[in-house]
């Protein structure tokens, strides 16, 4: 099996874009409600939700985009299945990385101006500096989205409307894996408290990124493991 | 690369696309595949490429089952009109990943042939006309120099121009580089001269596989005045037929003795390999 050098080299290289891209909004806007507003709380924390639904559209890009191109180039299913794995397994720490970076550069920002940090709601993590902790959050969490990504778009891949049902799962591991990290309502416009009650710790975390990473690619591979190329552009 | 299909079947669902199908490919030769809408061509291509397992029968490549076996598909190229190896990104990220995958993959012949198409490496391949979006799957096909090389109508969208220079590298490389080419098409006249052999399904059956020269040695029209010809031509094959005045000229199918013709006072002459398809496939489209 290949290393898929050229498949996360392109990926990184896009993400590391749109993040320089992102940094420069999100400082713009917390300039913005520090001078005319009220800041008291990380903007990154809120920020972050964009990001996942990001690492949501990589895991998606993956199947749509990367899985005819390999196939057509004449790779197999198998290789490409290993390829995306350990493209999760890196392109994941990196966002995560990424996400670390952010939150140091807007402590310094908070520390240069005098603004109040705080997070909204329970993290792994209590203050930027964490390095270790945020990092390890955010790399469950993009594990999780990544993984819902590849698995839903597999499911519209193979069965086209049929790929609805494959949302339930998807949905239930991003719920299971945000539960590890303290977000209990990682959805939008659903504000019942209808995650997994896990106890927020590293561990869990851990278990439950590993746990994704294998159900959710494993029922993946089920689906492409024979699918065949679409005639038409989709 | 030799092909060899031993009575394969593609289904979908309850429709069958390619039934009983049995065909042996040589290597080093350039074939046309041909059939109308719905023949099975893009199934059968599908299959050999890999794209799709097949319903039945067996699909060996060298010998070798194709079907998600890399070090079998890695050598063969299917370029289709749904651009699954350009439509990602620009020109450069198409060549990009082309140039990693492909075993055979030439950089300078790619750019040759981007210089040729007159394309921008920068350019967004979605945002291109569909002829350069044609043009950028030509250019992957070609330098990807697979020993099985196969185009699905995927040059179709080029204007006139630039079809007959993708004929012309097509034949240019495949004289320096023999391999084994598959073109499939609807524009028989104007590829018909580079096909070696043709093979041509229909409803997915295979209905002739033979080298072209003696596919088009097989169809002969017959014109003289009309009772002579109708004489003449009572216990031949008849694939159509046309009447001006007294003057009748009849497409038969099969061998003809040209001298006994000529002694009839009939004259006899070739016809298009685009009218023996056409009648060979159930006739005009009504």
């Amino acid at each position: 099996m290949r290393f898929p050098s050229r498949l996360l080299a392109a990926n990184i290289w896009f993400a590391l874009f749109a993040w320089l891209a992102y940094l420069v909004v999100i400082t713009l806007v917390t300039v913005g409600i520090g001078v005319w507003g009220e800041l008291n709380e990380s903007v990154w924390e809120k920020a972050v939700q964009l990001t996942r639904w990001y690492a949501l559209f990589v895991g998606v890009a993956l199947v749509t985009e990367f899985l005819p191109l390999f196939i057509a180039h004449g790779q197999s299913r198998r290789q490409f299945g290993f390829q995306a794995a350990v493209t999760i397994a890196i392109f994941a720490p990196f966002l995560s990385a990424l996400l670390v970076i952010s939150f140091l550069l807007e402590s310094l920002l908070y520390g240069l101006t005098g603004w109040t940090w705080a997070l909204g709601q329970a993290h792994l993590f209590s203050a930027p500096t964490q390095v270790p902790m945020i990092f390890l959050e955010y790399t469950v969490m993009f594990v999780g989205w990544l993984v819902a990504g590849v698995f839903v778009s597999s499911a519209f891949y193979r069965w086209q409307g049929g790929g609805l049902l494959a949302i339930v799962p998807a949905v239930a591991i991003v719920l299971f894996v945000q539960a590890t990290i303290g977000d209990k309502t990682p959805l939008p416009f659903i504000s019942l408290r209808i995650g997994f009650d896990v106890a927020d710790s590293a561990l869990s975390a851990v278990l439950a990124a590993v746990g994704a990473f294998v159900v959710g690619l494993g029922l993946t591979w089920l689906i492409i493991r024979d699918v065949p190329l679409r005639n038409k552009v989709s | 690369m030799r092909i060899d299909i031993d009575n394969l079947k593609v289904a979908y669902g309850e429709t069958v696309a390619i039934d009983s199908l049995s065909l042996r490919l040589d290597t080093g030769k350039i074939y046309g595949l041909l059939g109308r809408n719905g023949a099975g061509k893009t199934s059968l291509l599908s299959v050999l490429a890999g794209f799709r397992r097949h319903s039945g029968g067996t699909v060996l490549a060298d010998d070798s089952p194709i079907f998600e076996n890399w070090l079998t598909t890695r050598e063969i190229s299917l370029i289709r009109d749904a651009g699954e190896t350009v439509n990602l990104g620009t020109v450069e990220d198409a060549l990009y990943f082309a140039e990693d995958v492909r075993p055979r993959w030439d950089a300078a012949y790619a750019q040759e042939l981007i210089d040729l198409f007159k394309l921008d490496r920068k350019k967004n391949v979605k945002s291109m006309s569909k002829g350069q979006r044609s043009a950028v799957g030509v250019v992957v096909g070609l330098a990807s120099r697979a020993p099985l090389t196969m185009f699905d109508e995927s040059y179709l969208g080029m204007d006139a121009p630039s079809r007959q220079a993708f004929y012309d590298a097509l034949l240019a490389d495949f004289m320096a580089h023999p391999r084994t080419i598959i073109l499939s098409t609807h524009l028989i006249e104007e590829v018909s001269s580079l096909f070696e052999e043709v093979v041509i399904i229909d409803k997915g059956r295979l209905v002739v596989h033979s080298p072209a020269d003696e596919l088009l040695a097989m169809g002969s029209a017959v014109t003289g005045p009309a009772e002579q010809v109708e004489e003449f031509t009572r216990d031949l094959t008849v694939l159509g037929s046309k009447q001006l005045g007294p003057t009748r000229s009849v497409m038969v199918y099969g061998p003809l003795d040209h001298a006994e013709a000529r002694k009839a006072g009939l004259e006899t002459g070739p016809i298009a390999m685009q009218e023996l398809f056409i009648h060979l496939t159930g006739g005009p489209a009504s």
